[in-house]
């Protein structure tokens, strides 16, 4: 009785992962802001000088001084 | 994406086998891309590897140790190593957990007949109903609940290994294993964090599937979560053994 009872909880439980693991989790779930964030600690803005440095991203442009008043 | 090395590694989190790999997701095409059934598929084909190591385990229960070693040296290898060769490590680590939990369950089944099956079930029990109360938004992990899981199993795995060592000059941190109400209550402690360590797993499995990770990231998220799985059958036999005990 007691194998039986666990191995049709363990069949039924294996077939609820296969079927449900499958489907995407709910809205509810999904969007969050407070979700766990995997890539980082923080959010990375790269565009702000995070680290100090001058780093500007983009294409550079030329100065010259006849620009500058 | 910034094109300076030193800007992509900044600002990461301490675990280096998921933050390579979630940043670089717009690099990869849509075949290329790791998805929830990916990663299931993989998550079956990883267990019936360790229930087949396990029948060889249970038949030959000498095959534990070995086993037990094995499959935590693969288990290193994969997380501090090699994660984007998950792919080759994690079925081996798959097959030499499986014998070793063949072995042990073994042992446990000759002092309490029946009690394997239990743990079985109860152990695919809890991954089904954290499963659903995941998916339908009823857990909901955020970062404290991420930080307060692993602090606990930092904890927890330091009390192992304080234990392991003292046991080498032998004494011991008897309450670990005692089957007083202490000892079921840590027990059942430890069941609550293994569980709770799932929930991370499938969090990490749909974020990387929703982000288009890479595709070896499915062997990855299975082999995460067959870990999970591991420790909780370990510590759900030994709850048990301990309430069978008294």
């Amino acid at each position: 009785m007691n194998a039986i009872f666990f191995g049709i909880l363990t069949i039924f439980s294996l077939f609820v992962f296969m079927n449900l693991g499958k489907i995407k989790a709910s809205k509810k779930q999904m969007d969050r802001d407070d979700r766990i964030n995997w890539g980082s600690k923080r959010k990375p803005n790269f565009q702000q000088n995070r680290d100090g440095s001058k780093i500007i991203e983009g294409r550079a442009e030329e100065v010259n001084d006849g620009n500058q008043k | 994406m910034s094109k300076h090395s030193a800007l992509n590694t900044f600002g990461r989190s301490g675990n280096p086998a998921f933050t390579k790999n979630f940043d670089n997701a717009q690099t990869f095409s849509q075949t290329e891309r790791m998805t929830l059934d990916g990663a299931v598929n993989k998550t079956a084909i990883l267990l019936a590897l360790c229930f087949a190591g396990a029948f060889a385990g249970w038949n030959v229960p000498a095959l534990a140790m070995p086993g037990l070693i094995i499959g935590t040296i693969l288990a290193f290898v994969t997380i501090f190593r090699s994660p984007a060769k998950a792919g080759s490590t994690a079925p081996f680590y798959a097959a030499f957990e499986g014998m070793a939990l063949g072995g042990i369950t073994v042992f446990a089944e000759m002092q309490y007949p029946g009690i394997g099956i239990q743990a079985i079930g109860l152990t695919f029990g809890i991954l089904a109903s954290l499963l659903f109360c995941y998916k339908s938004g009823l857990i909901k992990p955020t970062e404290n609940f991420r930080l307060m899981i692993f602090s606990a199993t930092m904890g927890i795995a330091l009390l192992y290994l304080v234990s392991f060592i003292m046991s080498f000059f032998g004494s011991g941190i008897g309450f670990i294993h005692s089957n007083g109400l202490f000892g079921i209550g840590f027990s059942i402690f430890v069941v609550g964090i293994a569980a709770l360590n799932l929930v991370l797993d499938f969090d990490f499995i749909e974020e990387g599937a929703e982000k288009g990770l890479p595709k070896y990231m499915e062997w990855y998220g299975a082999f995460s979560l067959m870990v999970t799985l591991v420790w909780l059958y370990i510590e759900i036999l030994r709850l048990l053994m301990k309430l069978r005990s008294r």
